[in-house]
């Protein structure tokens, strides 16, 4: 093989470091026979540079192939869909690497990796992924600078430094283009992700639910108002209405539960206090968005639901962004529809009977009046011995019966459902509504951040002239959890993310930690607003900026100069660096003497020595033998001295100056 | 007919584009014994694997596009413009080179002649790859990057005795990334002379000699050592006696007896009827036969008459009259060629 298209054992080592470092981000997607492939195939091609084993036959390899397809097909349970069709691209990264012969499979390897650098992204965006992935480009890049260097088998630092150089010097022309290049709409339907797992509040609530989801410190969303932040327990994030229950979990309706004269609501009449705010969503897997009561949007891609929630129409796959106007003193469905009290007064035809017995005996003895009688259901709470706790007993048959008159220990969910059935049981319309309750507000840069253990449950009660009426039960067992939070709520009992001791939320007292996690989060606000947001609406709203100023059609221009402004000064860099050593002072003085005789028609060719110039001038033009004379004395001096005499260099330059043909 | 026709247009198509293209790149990249690269002489285009590379750009665009993927859009403009930069450092990886022809070898026609050319580079930058390509006969990839200077040789096949000065050679590098190649065409003005190729004859048919007792035909194997004498400059290397070198005494040479005293002509008329070009190589190959006895030859072509001697300087004049007969006068002056415009 010539030696163009063997491949330098630096280029090796480096094609298969970057192979784990794409592998690792993937990992927590993949199923863990993918980690063994590669450790088995980085092992075979080392294997095979030592000259111990050969490479793979054809019939191997394709056995292998159809195996680790099986395998995916075996892991996933299909290939369709974005997790399985990454790991497929994964695993052919893989096991092209024993078949890396010569500097055209170099070339496909390298080329995949940039490919497979792209698929991490289509899962997540995050700052610290992005840095990584700069990482794994810059150390793939340096693998295709490796490539050509021939004959190289030493570590040399010359080829991350191209490498780095190269990607450092591409970074601010990529900003460039990122911003102007044109964002159009897909062009075609792609796989969506189907294996990754839903986070957040799921579209049904048994008791424990919520509470697990309180163990949770990863961010649900960020709100970032443009007034004043709206006070803490008027924070009330409503994501999913709950009407329904089913085999002791509670559930919201299905589009196929809504009669088709029901599905689009009423328009309630907006008046009174608003709030603006915009949310960036961490990907969810479903379809609601969570917003304060009542929200509006003008964003044309999110539907309104018949319960007044804001509904994606596709999944929410990606961080999230959407503007809201919430309207906090507008009364919903002031007249409720029988459809609609019929849904949310219905209740199992059997069990829990003492609740149905103390719920009719309560309404009673609050004259029937509904507000009354939630009022008492709350105080029953209030003062009897009731305790908020992330640690409920569990609750066998009749769950409600049990919590109530056994163990009188739960968590918001255990109230929130116990209330609805005390409610409905008395044929008052009440349903119960979950999403998250309050936020920490960052006061670096004023955004709120809700975290998954501000996940919450409470209730909507239907009165008569208010329409729908938020009652939150917990408030009257544990107002800490309203007015402070999960953690003041739970500080008796000290199970405040028991299970990760680490999290640096837990740390909120020691005061360095804490800031230093709030920068972090205010950088990645910023980062999601800025960068990851950055759409076609964004980009037409900046370029109109520009183009207001600058007019379309020198857009172009601007474009183009930028980008030459960027590029030229690399490329004189390049010249400059290439220029020989630097003369010495005094032969460069001497050759601008030599340069003003040749102005004179006396040049010197190369091999001709100073004092053979000189004499030969001195013959040709008798009036300058006398400082032609002195000028090549004082460089030769110098110039064999060697120590550099500053006075005598002073009077060769002065004597050069002053030499006039 | 047609095709014929087409055939031969394109012929006078492609050779009038050939004149053109040698007229522009003298001028461009004149023959000069060491040539500094610059933008001038550099040229630039993408590789196949460049245009591949882009492909792939274009891949992993539409699918930053259909997911609506901004880090996927950064990522794909990331290396749209490391491919752009790469142009920079691509040239960059010639500009700056200074290449030096060194010298060139004389051989018998159909050898391969040895041409010794240096890269040398004035700053400290690295490089990588450097391709050298002749006439897609010899080709060398050396690195500069831990020596100012590097030496290359490469052989060229030789088909005509004269003097024999190759077309273009060709530097290229494809370093850093692989999809960019630049290149430069270099005219080193370097020429190797070649000598005839040696044809035997069998016998010297009928030996012309200045002395009426000289005349004899050289019996071969009859060349008898008889002594040994002190090395004289133009004495044959073979003819050195080794041995005594090695015991660390002054370099002496064997002397032989066969034809010591008797100086052969080796003349063009010896060979009448027989084309020129064959005369000369059967010449050339009793030149180099009485070198090898250590005789005393002397060479009389049409308007060159090279007085009977013997010796490498000899052997060289002999030889050089031999390759450069008939060619022009200036031809066979000691400057190099001027390419033809």
């Amino acid at each position: 093989m010539k030696l163009e298209e063997q491949i330098p054992r630096n280029a090796l080592v480096w094609i298969i470091a970057t192979q784990f470092v794409l592998l690792f981000p993937h990992l927590g997607r993949i199923p863990l026979w993918v980690l063994v492939l590669y450790a088995a195939t980085a092992l075979w091609r080392a294997m095979v540079y030592l000259g111990r084993w050969s490479f793979p036959g054809g019939y191997l390899k394709s056995s292998l192939t159809v195996i680790c397809f099986s395998g995916v097909w075996v892991s996933y349970g299909t290939l369709i869909g974005l997790e399985p069709t990454v790991a497929l691209l994964l695993i052919a990264y893989s096991l092209k690497l024993i078949e890396l012969a010569n500097q055209r499979d170099a070339y496909m390897l390298i080329f995949i990796a940039y490919f497979v650098c792209l698929t991490e992204f289509l899962f997540s965006q995050e700052l610290l992924i992005t840095l990584y992935m700069c990482v794994a480009v810059m150390v793939n890049t340096t693998s295709l600078v490796a490539l050509h260097q021939p004959g190289q088998d030493r570590f040399n630092f010359s080829t991350i430094r191209r490498a780095g150089a190269m990607m450092l010097q591409a970074l601010p022309l990529m900003i460039l283009l990122f911003v102007v290049f044109p964002r159009v709409g897909p062009l075609w339907n792609v796989p969506l992700k189907t294996h990754t797992a839903r986070s957040g509040m799921s579209d049904f609530m048994k008791p424990g639910d919520v509470a697990s989801l309180s163990l949770n410190d990863s961010v649900a969303f960020r709100a970032q108002f443009e007034g004043e932040v709206p006070d803490r327990s008027d924070l009330y994030w409503r994501g999913l209405v709950l009407s329904k229950l089913d085999e002791g979990a509670w559930r919201s309706l299905r589009w196929r539960d809504i009669p088709g004269d029901q599905r689009r609501g009423e328009q309630p009449e907006l008046v009174g206090e608003y709030v603006d705010y915009s949310i960036i969503m961490e990907p969810t897997q479903q379809n609601w968005l969570y917003a304060l009561p009542y929200a509006t949007t003008r964003d044309r891609g999110i539907l309104r639901s018949n319960d007044f929630r804001l509904v994606s129409p596709v999944q929410v796959q990606d961080q999230k962004r959407y503007e809201v106007r919430s309207w906090l003193e507008v009364p919903l469905d002031v007249e409720l529809g029988d459809w609609r009290r019929g849904v949310d007064t219905s209740l199992p035809e059997d069990g829990n009977p003492q609740t149905r017995v103390l719920a009719q005996q309560m309404f009673e003895a609050a004259g029937g009046d509904p507000e009354a009688f939630a009022r008492s259901v709350l105080d029953m709470f209030r003062e009897q011995a009731f305790f908020y706790t992330l640690r409920p007993p569990l609750l066998g048959e009749n769950p409600v019966d049990q919590f109530l008159f056994g163990t009188r220990r739960g968590f918001c969910e255990h109230y929130a459902s116990a209330f609805t059935w005390l409610m409905r049981a008395a044929g008052v319309p009440t349903r119960v509504v979950a999403g998250y309750q309050g936020g920490e507000v960052n006061p670096v840069n004023g955004t709120v951040i809700v975290h998954q253990f501000d996940a919450h449950a409470w209730n909507e009660v239907w009165l008569e002239g208010q329409g729908w009426v938020r009652i939150d039960p917990t408030f009257a067992i544990a107002p800490a959890r309203i007015e402070f939070g999960l953690e003041q709520a739970l500080a008796e009992e000290g199970s405040f993310l028991a299970e990760t001791p680490l999290s640096p939320l837990r740390f909120r007292g020691v005061s360095w930690v804490n800031n230093l996690r709030l920068q972090l989060d205010a950088i990645n606000y910023r980062w999601q607003l800025f960068v990851l947001s950055y759409d076609q609406e964004r980009q037409y709203q900046i370029l109109n900026r520009l183009l207001c100023s600058v007019g379309q059609s020198q857009l172009v221009f601007l474009i183009v100069g930028t980008w030459a402004l960027l590029l030229v000064p690399l490329a004189i860099a390049m010249v400059w660096r290439n220029r020989g050593p630097r003369l010495d002072a005094a032969t460069r003085h001497y050759q601008e003497f030599c340069r003003r005789l040749r102005g004179a028609g006396l040049p010197r060719p190369g091999h001709e020595a100073p004092t053979d110039f000189a004499r030969r001038v001195a013959e040709e033009r008798p009036a300058w033998a006398e400082e032609v004379a002195a000028i090549t004395r004082c460089y030769e001096s110098l110039a064999y001295a060697g120590d550099g005499d500053p006075a005598a260099l002073a009077e060769l330059k002065r004597r050069v100056r002053a030499f006039r043909v | 007919m047609v095709r014929a026709a087409f055939t031969e247009s394109w012929q006078r198509y492609r050779e009038r584009a050939q004149r053109r293209w040698k007229r522009w790149i003298n001028r461009r990249i004149p023959p000069a014994k060491q040539v500094t690269l610059d933008q001038k002489r550099v040229f630039i285009f993408p590789t196949r694997i460049g245009f591949f590379f882009l492909f792939t750009l274009l891949v992993m665009l539409v699918a930053a596009i259909n997911y609506q993927n901004n880090m996927g859009f950064a990522l794909t403009f990331l290396l749209v413009n490391i491919f752009v930069v790469a142009v920079l450092h691509t040239y960059g990886n010639l500009a700056g080179l200074t290449v030096h022809a060194v010298r060139a070898s004389p051989v018998f026609a159909g050898q391969r002649a040895e041409f010794e050319i240096m890269v040398s580079r004035a700053g400290r930058r690295q490089y990588f790859g450097l391709h050298f390509d002749w006439l897609k006969q010899d080709s060398a990839i050396i690195n500069l990057d831990d020596c100012q200077q590097q030496h290359v040789k490469l052989y060229l096949r030789t088909e005509r005795r004269g003097w024999y000065k190759p077309d273009r050679l060709r530097l290229e590098t494809v370093y850093p990334l692989g999809l960019l190649r630049s290149w430069t065409w270099l005219d080193l003005d370097i020429r190797a002379l070649v000598y005839p190729r040696p044809l035997a004859s069998g016998e010297l048919p009928g030996v012309s000699s200045d002395q009426p007792d000289g005349m004899a035909e050289p019996i071969p194997g009859s060349d008898d050592f008889y002594g040994l004498r002190d090395y004289q400059r133009g004495d044959s290397l073979r003819h050195v006696f080794w041995k005594s070198v090695a015991k660390g005494q002054a370099l002496q040479s064997k002397q032989y007896t066969a034809y010591a005293d008797r100086s052969v002509w080796l003349d063009w008329a010896l060979f009448e009827g027989l084309p020129p070009e064959q005369r000369l190589s059967h010449l050339c190959y009793w030149v180099l036969e009485f070198d090898r006895r250590n005789e005393e030859y002397g060479l009389r072509l049409p308007g060159v008459t090279l007085e009977p001697d013997s010796g490498e300087n000899h052997r060289l004049t002999a030889l050089r009259q031999l390759a450069l007969w008939g060619s022009a006068a200036e031809d066979q002056a000691r400057e190099p060629l001027r390419a033809a415009a």
